[in-house]
């Protein structure tokens, strides 16, 4: 299992590499630059920007500075944000993603496995095809229609939640549920479906002639077993909870690391797409590690070498 | 049984949430005894950078206006009075002489820094020298590149620090003492003092600079300055709280804190506003209908007008637009009225001059002859040897493709369409990748605004329409139309100047490189009980926000 984790790890470090190449040549050919501006800068303080933060150097220059920078922890400076160092900006806004993402996770876990399961255990009746419609809508309607939606009803006409912001823990509810939607849809079809599978199988039936509870086979055989197909997709399902949506985070106004990630796009902020770029690469990484190590701790069918 | 056990206790455990956490959430009114004096608006992004120097941004300088003040400042009506400075310099009282090459400027001697410093004229010559720095590069260092030696400092990134030194001490501005400031200038220049009452030369302490650098003096509480408030929290991507300034050497303003939110998504923002969590709010395009006709609306409309003009832009160098004609043809086929009743649902007002009313060099008659005209439209195009539209190259429109753009590009096309039968192709391009390809010349036919950086002429006609402007995007050049500009910028006479850019504003319209359709105004929605405010053509970003200090909260 350390042999695992630790070939793992190096492979971690080749992909981290390879995808800061892709990204830094992507972002310099995709055209427009740092300061086009609606109102047009002119060429004079243009050239000179440019020298300030070493862009009319060479590519390959620029990419070896940037690597020497990662080599000191340095993910360089941001051109949106003149104030703060991109190690900063993520540090700061990725912890409220992650508050938002965890508890958008917990409450899909929770709501996705329980509806799933109760759907299967309760198969043709009126429980399932109640969760089967609320797994196929919420897995349609799209985050952004959701949210907006949550914002009139609960916000503008009822006055009972805030309409976005970050703070208070009233703040966390609406975007919570807008984000959860989705992933709570497709967890409770993919634990329907995985609960029905396993429910068929030999060692449940012979479970239940033991003569054991319901209850103690519900838990100790179905859960577990059912469970493999969920954790599957938990991984980077989580990864991309906590790394946060544009959408989620626009419409709320919460100051995380996902609007930061679209909008350095947009301003062509070369430093904060390398360091959220890499900074994605490496959550996703780390979460796809933990997902194949909690398999051989679920399954014990399941070993490494 | 186990399955419904789960399902209805879930359904129960959210319901008790809702229900328990909605009473303590809800928005509370306040009594008449105790009305805070809180006054919260969306400032709608994050600030690049608080540094006067160094900021361009409109919203930086919302949040920079309110913690500094300069030597001079803007009065609603586009005039200057003295803030930091005694009097305006002239050349009647002596602050301007009589070859108009040195400006002096005394300044008030009970000025302090909100840490209890004294303000001295030695803090504007740190600032002015900073700001045409070669290593700090900042974007409106050229405003003040006619001060002697400004523009030989800032293009020396390349030389020795000695030598950046030498070049430093060479700018020509200078404290003769503490409460004297002395600028001289290459050429003379009217608008001069418009620039100095510019934010990008607000006094700078150089040893806040000195001691954190400068990216980090601008945060809370290094962030030392001279105006009425303070900014005392700044939560990233959130929220700036700005609090009055303890220290402040003039009337101590009547609002005790200002909340700047950050919301980006405008339609949130109006969700806040609804939801009694903002006080002030812009207006979405698509949304202006609505609320201008929602009589409950009625006392929270603001409309204001802008110092901003916008208007059709054409490439002079391409094909078919290189002809005077085919654009003089095309500023007569746009029905200016339709799009202010139709697409902007009243706001705004049709133009056909460049300059903006409002301002000084505005000509009321400046432009008439583009009033919209098919028939005469049709006419110039067959002047231009196309009395068959179908003859005419290719158009294409580039815009940047947000949602305002993309209404405005759709009716541009159907104008053409209909009042010239020209069928032109809609380029959408994103953002970014647009405004790079229009600096580059890389279109033919476009959308070009200007809103004024101070209100005089020489902002609009200069870099715009001179051969070579750095904002020329049309590529429009005409050796007369230069001349006339050199003429005026150097004219300290301001009647004869102001007579020159009006000939020259006609003489561009004439040939016609940019067809002017409208001048902005700004729809804003402001809760009742905000009262005083001050809201006019000189606002940065956000309504009245010049005049912050003067704003006070009634009961509600």
């Amino acid at each position: 299992m350390t042999r695992f984790v630790i070939r793992r790890v190096l492979w971690l470090l080749l992909v981290l590499l390879i995808i800061s190449l892709v990204t830094f040549l992507l972002m310099h050919l995709v055209p427009g630059g740092p300061w086009a501006r609606a109102k047009p800068l002119p060429p004079a303080v243009i050239a000179a920007i440019d020298a300030k933060y070493g862009l009319n150097k060479p590519l390959y220059v620029q990419y070896a500075k940037f690597l020497w920078g990662i080599l000191h922890g340095d993910l360089g400076i941001s051109y949106s944000y003149q104030d703060r160092s991109v190690t900063q900006i993520i540090l700061q806004s990725f912890p409220k993603s992650a508050i938002l993402g965890g508890t958008a996770f917990v409450l899909a876990l929770i709501v996705g496995i329980s509806f799933g399961m109760a759907a299967a255990l309760k198969q043709n009746t009126w429980i399932d095809y109640v969760c089967v419609m609320f797994s196929t809508i919420f897995a349609s309607v799209p985050a952004f229609v959701l949210g907006i939606l949550l914002v009139i009803v609960f916000s503008v006409i009822l006055h009972w939640l805030p309409s976005g912001g970050w703070g208070k823990p009233s703040d966390i509810i609406l975007p919570a549920i807008a984000l959860a939607a989705l992933p709570a849809a497709y967890i409770a079809r993919i634990a329907r479906a995985s609960t029905l599978e396993t429910m068929r199988q030999d060692y449940v039936r012979t479970a239940r002639s033991k003569g054991l509870k319901e209850r103690v086979v519900l838990v100790r055989h179905i859960l577990r077993n059912a469970l493999i197909p969920v954790v599957t997709i938990s991984g980077p399902e989580f990864a991309a909870l906590i790394t946060g949506s544009f959408i989620v985070e626009s419409i709320f106004s919460i100051p995380g690391i996902g609007r930061l990630f679209v909008s350095s796009v947009f301003a062509r902020d070369y430093g904060l797409i390398m360091g959220t770029t890499l900074f994605y690469a490496f959550i996703i990484s780390i979460a796809n590690l933990v997902v194949d190590i909690l398999y051989a701790v679920i399954d014990p069918r399941i070993r490494y070498d | 049984m186990k399955g419904r056990t789960v399902f209805l206790s879930l359904l129960a455990i959210v319901i008790a949430m809702v229900l328990i956490l909605a009473p303590a959430c809800s928005s509370k009114t306040t009594t008449s005894a105790s009305t805070p004096q809180v006054l919260r608006a969306n400032l709608g992004s994050e600030p690049d950078t608080l540094d006067p120097n160094q900021a361009a941004w409109a919203q930086d300088l919302t949040v920079i206006g309110q913690c500094f003040e300069g030597l001079l400042s803007f009065k609603t009506d586009g005039t200057l009075q003295p803030d930091i400075a005694t009097v305006v310099p002239s050349t009647s009282n002596g602050g301007i002489s009589s070859d108009g090459l040195t400006i002096t400027f005394h300044l008030k001697n009970n000025v302090t820094w909100s840490d209890g410093t004294a303000l001295t004229a030695n803090d504007f010559v740190y600032s002015i020298k900073r700001e045409v720095s070669p290593s700090l590069a900042c974007p409106y260092a050229s405003f003040y590149f006619n001060i002697v030696g400004a523009q030989a400092y800032y293009s020396s990134a390349s030389d020795t620090s000695d030598q950046q030194a030498a070049l430093a001490a060479a700018v020509g501005v200078s404290a003769p003492d503490n409460y004297t400031l002395v600028i001289k200038l290459v050429a003379p220049q009217e608008t001069i003092l418009d620039c100095m009452a510019l934010w990008a030369v607000d006094p700078i302490r150089s040893d806040i600079v000195a001691k954190y650098g400068d990216n980090n003096w601008t945060a809370p509480p290094n962030y030392i300055c001279d105006g009425p408030y303070i900014l005392t929290t700044w939560t990233h991507q959130t929220e700036l709280v700005l609090k009055p300034n303890p220290n402040y050497w003039g009337t101590k303003p009547k609002l005790q804190e200002i909340d700047f939110m950050e919301i980006t998504d405008a339609n949130a923002a109006l969700a806040a506003y609804q939801n009694n969590q903002l006080d002030i709010v812009a207006v979405p395009e698509g949304d202006y209908k609505t609320y201008l006709n929602d009589s409950s609306y009625a006392n929270q409309r603001l409309l204001v007008n802008q110092l901003a003009t916008f208007a059709l832009e054409f490439n002079c160098t391409q094909a078919p637009f290189d002809n005077a004609l085919v654009r003089q043809a095309f500023a007569c086929a746009v029905d200016r009225n339709a799009f202010i009743t139709d697409v902007q649902a009243g706001v705004g007002k049709v133009t056909t001059g460049w300059i903006p009313p409002g301002m000084p060099g505005y000509d009321a008659s400046a432009g008439s002859q583009y009033d919209f005209n098919p028939t005469k439209a049709k006419q110039l195009l067959a002047q231009a040897g196309y009395s068959d539209p179908s003859k005419l190259p290719a158009v294409t429109y580039t815009y940047a493709n947000t949602t305002d753009q993309t209404t405005l590009a759709e009716f541009l096309q159907g104008q053409l369409q209909t009042n010239l039968g020209i069928t032109v192709t809609l380029n959408p391009e994103e953002t970014n990748t647009y405004q790079s390809n229009i600096n580059a010349g890389d279109f033919q036919l476009s959308w070009f605004g200007w809103i004024a950086d101070y209100p005089d002429p020489d902002d609009w006609l200069l870099s715009e329409f001179t051969t070579g402007g750095g904002v020329n995007q049309t590529h429009y050049s005409n050796p007369s139309f230069d001349a006339l500009a050199k003429q005026a910028e150097s004219d300290l006479d301001n009647t004869t100047r102001l007579s020159d850019w009006d000939k020259a504003q006609t003489m561009m319209l004439a040939d016609a490189p940019i067809a002017p359709i409208y001048n902005s105004e700004g729809f804003s929605l402001v809760k009742p009980w905000v009262k005083g405010l001050d809201a006019s053509t000189i606002d940065y970003s956000l309504p009245g926000d010049r005049f912050y200090d003067q704003v006070s909260i009634a009961a509600h």
